[in-house]
């Protein structure tokens, strides 16, 4: 991480001092022996002219473009990526995960470089890296059970172990008793299927985590679960997390440092309760303020520590 | 993927297909695989005898000897030379017949035409009127889409006994004056009319329940440019379907210039069919393929002129079947199936092939729907044609749902492919197929089959498209699942089985696709009891035993009723399907028809 890991931080206020650790020391305990930073240096990427006829999932969008994005990840911190709609969060976490190729710059992790291309080609990433997307219980199969979905990694992944131990311990990670394994996701609640979603992401013991607003749509309970089991494997099992969220709520609970991105550039990026108190950019101090109004009705002081 | 290479794909595949239909044209002489040196041997000189030099002297003169390529060389050199040909029967060249017989059909199809639209306007008024007065009605009804959806040699067939045996109105053979035409005319011109019609005030419909018809009330627009405005809005979606409708009444020509003995290119095409005079159906074909282009480009110069360069492809969307709207309109096709099935299960208990009765004997107790000119017990003969007409059905179905999910899981490239098929008429393919390997039922099947597919490959782009827009396929390459891995185990799960139920829905539709080449004597042959073969073998003696007709024609009827409701609730389905998930799974819902969205591109 570029500013740096080991900052322990009053978290800004907002959530009531959730505290965090930054440790570069952490274990990485998995990944087949691939370790380093997970980084993409000067990246830039502009969606093609809007297509014609069919409108696919990634339709006609002129926003959504990166300009010489640079952004660094390691093991054992946290960072979260926010800023507005459009802002370019998406296509970077694309980027990150090889499923969009950059116009220019390049990811790597450690000192192997990643382009997107075939699934054997990637196998190796793919394990390192794990990806939690918006709506994770959406992301799951409705043919398939929960002990077939996490398994489907690991058998495509190639995954070293005893897959049946690696499924057991992801969901007990997650909270979700075993006796679920042979449902449906029809057949499970909506935070089940959050977790079962986060679990599968897990199974493949990766050093990074990915994950684009894991709990947006989720009870406020459901959310503080997530957010300290995603906090404490930061903490206590050296993984690397980027959260992309909208809310800087979460962003303090959970990540030490926090990059803004607005109209495809990082826009500023320091620990979390620096941007919090002193945002640097007119985009950060907006976002700050839209969050603490948020937070708090108006009338009471916003963002009082 | 960036809209340029999608429009480029879609566009070179078009003109490959297009090239892959001249090439085919061109090379039926080498296809031929019937032995054409006999043929030509015995309309020509038939005084020599067979022997192994004079076949051989024949296949040199024909060039067959040259291979496929120099063979198709020659002829489209000879094409743009403006030589179509010789006859391979009289030894004449070929292009003074075929352009008086075009003349001829073009003639009709204008008549066509003018009733086609003669009956859309009477069907549009309603809807028309409905809007001014700001009424809603649910659209039109089963009954009227059911009986504009009777195949046009069924039509020709009926009307030919009702309008010139019974009535005595109209002459019933030949082509002399303006009243020959009206008879034929009419049998082209009601399916076409109803289809359009129908397509048309569903679109009108929709038009004036929009938002901004409202607005335009308010701010105090006549009832003349209100009408015209919901026109221009309605229109567009049901242009590319009346050009389909168009390039079919060429099909539709054939098996009614047959009925009513008309000298036009159908009936020319198919006495070179059986004849196996390839040059002359080579011309034929290049001919209809012209037809064909030309209303193609009208109606999509149409659509451009009435909104624009918006339209950029997709311009010729797959014919959408007249739907009933609602449930209790399905009660006419149950009822239909219902008396289909009493009729085959009594006729299938009866003796098909013996003629131990009188050559035919009118209906009565023990032969409830008379005797053929054979003896033969008709309720015998239809029970059994339904067997085989379906069965036959059946395995074209299974095929055409095969090649559409192979083709519709590379739906842009595929695009030109699946616009050739949609707009051929079953009954051109039969024709082609039939001069090529002979008249059979296996013949008749492939014909079909190849043109067949193409709303099923539309279907399954439509469904794999969805599917793999779903949270749930997107996230696979994040897991290492392969390209192969997430077509074979996740997405063709998927659209698997609302493609079968589709492909079902459609069985009726083939059976009659089959019995039309079967009335024109390019499917099975005698004695096997084939719904369109019992038909034209009873027109011959309509005048004295109608009954020879009512038999077969009336299952026929049965099985269009039936084969519209089919369609209609298929169509309701995917529709009500597609609004209340919207590819989103409900908890405890079926998860195999979360991803089913709207079907045919026609409903965008």
């Amino acid at each position: 991480m570029s500013d740096g890991g080991g900052s322990v931080s009053d978290g800004g206020g907002s959530n009531g001092g959730g505290t965090f650790s930054n440790n570069d020391a952490g274990s990485v305990s998995n990944s087949g022996g691939v370790t380093g930073a997970l980084a993409a240096d000067g990246v830039s990427f502009a969606y093609p002219a809007p297509r014609v006829g069919s409108c696919g999932v990634h339709g006609t969008r002129h926003d959504g473009t990166l300009k010489s994005v640079s952004l660094h990840l390691a093991p054992g911190s946290s960072t979260a990526l926010m800023g507005s709609s459009g802002s370019g969060k998406s296509t970077l976490v694309r980027i990150l995960l090889a499923l969009a190729k950059p116009s220019a710059g390049t990811v790597a992790l450690g000192a192997r470089e990643v382009k997107p291309g075939p699934a054997r080609s990637l196998r190796w990433y793919r394990q390192a890296v794990q990806y939690i997307p918006q709506n994770p219980a959406g992301s799951l199969d409705p043919r398939m059970t929960v002990s077939q979905l996490l398994r489907e990694p690991l058998r495509q992944l190639r995954v070293a172990g005893n897959h049946r131990a690696l499924v057991g311990e992801a969901l007990e990670r997650v909270e979700v008793p075993a006796g679920l394994l042979e449902r449906r996701p029809g057949e499970l609640s909506g935070g089940q299927n959050q977790r079962v979603a986060i679990a599968r992401a897990l199974a493949v013991q990766p050093a990074y985590l990915l994950a684009d607003e894991p709990v947006s749509g989720l009870d406020l309970p459901l959310r503080d679960t997530v957010l300290s089991l995603l906090g404490n494997l930061v903490r206590q099992e050296g993984l690397g997390l980027l959260l992309v969220t909208h809310d800087l709520g979460t962003a303090a609970r959970v990540c030490g440092t926090t990059a803004v991105m607005a109209h495809g550039r990082i826009v500023e990026h320091g620990p979390t309760y620096r941007v919090l108190d002193s945002p640097g950019s007119p985009e950060a101090a907006a976002l700050v303020q839209a969050s603490a109004a948020l937070h708090y009705p108006p009338g009471l002081p916003a963002g009082a520590a | 993927m960036p809209g340029g290479t999608a429009f480029v794909k879609v566009t070179v595949s078009r003109v490959l297909a297009l090239v892959a239909l001249v090439v085919l044209i061109g090379m039926m002489p080498w296809l031929s695989g019937r032995g054409a040196e006999y043929t030509i041997l015995r309309a020509r000189y038939s005084d020599r005898e067979p022997t192994p030099e004079a076949l051989a002297a024949v296949r040199a003169e024909l060039g067959l000897e040259q291979g496929p390529l120099p063979l198709f060389l020659s002829w489209i050199r000879g094409v743009f030379a403006g030589d179509l040909g010789t006859s391979w029967i009289s030894n004449t060249p070929v292009a003074p017949g075929i352009a008086s017989a075009l003349s001829v059909s073009v003639t009709l199809m204008a008549f066509a035409l003018a009733a086609a639209a003669i009956i859309a306007l009477l069907l549009c008024t309603p809807a028309v009127m409905d809007g001014l007065r700001q009424r809603r009605r649910p659209a039109s009804g089963a009954l009227s889409a059911a009986l504009t959806s009777l195949p046009e040699f069924l039509l020709a067939a009926m009307l030919l006994v009702a309008g010139a045996i019974w009535l005595r109105w109209f002459p019933p053979f030949g082509w002399k004056g303006p009243e020959y035409a009206v008879l034929p005319a009419l049998s082209l011109g009601i399916p076409a009319g109803g289809l359009i019609g129908l397509l048309a005030s569903d679109a009108i419909r929709a038009g004036f329940a929009e938002q901004w018809v409202a607005t335009w009330r308010m701010s105090g627009a006549g009832p003349v440019r209100l009408t015209a405005a919901v026109l221009r809005r309605a229109m567009p979606a049901v242009l590319p379907q009346i050009g389909l409708v168009l390039i079919g009444l060429t099909g539709g020509a054939v098996a009614v210039e047959k009925v009513y003995a008309i000298p036009g290119l159908g009936r020319a095409l198919l006495g070179a069919a059986s004849a196996q005079d390839i040059p002359t159906l080579q011309a034929g074909m290049l001919a209809l393929m012209g037809l064909a282009l030309l209303v193609g480009t009208l109606t999509t110069a149409a659509r451009y002129l009435l909104i624009g360069p918006a339209v950029r492809f997709g311009t010729l969307p797959l014919a959408e079947p007249p739907r009933p709207g609602n449930r209790r309109q399905l009660a006419l096709p149950a009822a239909a199936g219902v008396a289909l099935l009493l009729i085959v299960v009594a006729g299938l208990l009866r003796d098909p092939f013996t003629s131990d009765h009188a050559r035919l004997a009118a209906p009565g107790w023990p032969l409830p729907f008379g005797a053929d000119a054979s003896g033969r017990d008709l309720l015998a003969r239809v029970g059994h044609g339904a067997v085989g007409t379906l069965g036959m059905a059946l395995v074209v179905v299974l095929a055409c749902l095969a090649v559409g999910i192979a083709v519709g899981l590379f739906p842009l490239a595929a695009a030109g492919p699946v616009e050739v098929a949609n707009a051929a008429p079953p009954i051109l393919a039969g024709l082609v197929v039939a001069a090529l390997i002979g008249p059979s039922a296996h013949g008749a099947a492939v014909a079909v089959a190849a043109v067949s597919w193409a709303p099923l490959a539309a279907h399954t782009a439509a469904l794999a498209q969805e599917a793999r827009a779903q949270a749930y396929v997107q996230i696979l390459p994040v897991l290492g699942v392969g390209r192969a891995r997430i077509m074979f185990r996740y997405v063709l799960p998927a659209v698997a089985w609302p493609l079968l139920r589709h492909a079902m829905l459609r069985l009726p539709g083939i059976a009659l696709a089959l019995a039309a080449l079967g009335f024109l004597g390019l499917g099975p042959q005698q004695p096997t009891p084939e719904w369109g073969l019992i038909l034209a073998e009873g027109i011959g003696y309509v005048e004295r035993a109608p009954w020879a007709v009512l038999a077969p024609a009336s299952a026929l009827v049965l099985a269009s009723v039936v084969a519209v409701g089919l369609a209609g609730a298929g169509h309701g389905a995917r529709v009500s399907t597609g609004n209340t998930a919207g590819g989103v799974t409900l908890p405890g819902t079926d998860p195999v028809q979360a991803p089913e969205h709207v079907g045919t591109p026609g409903a965008r």
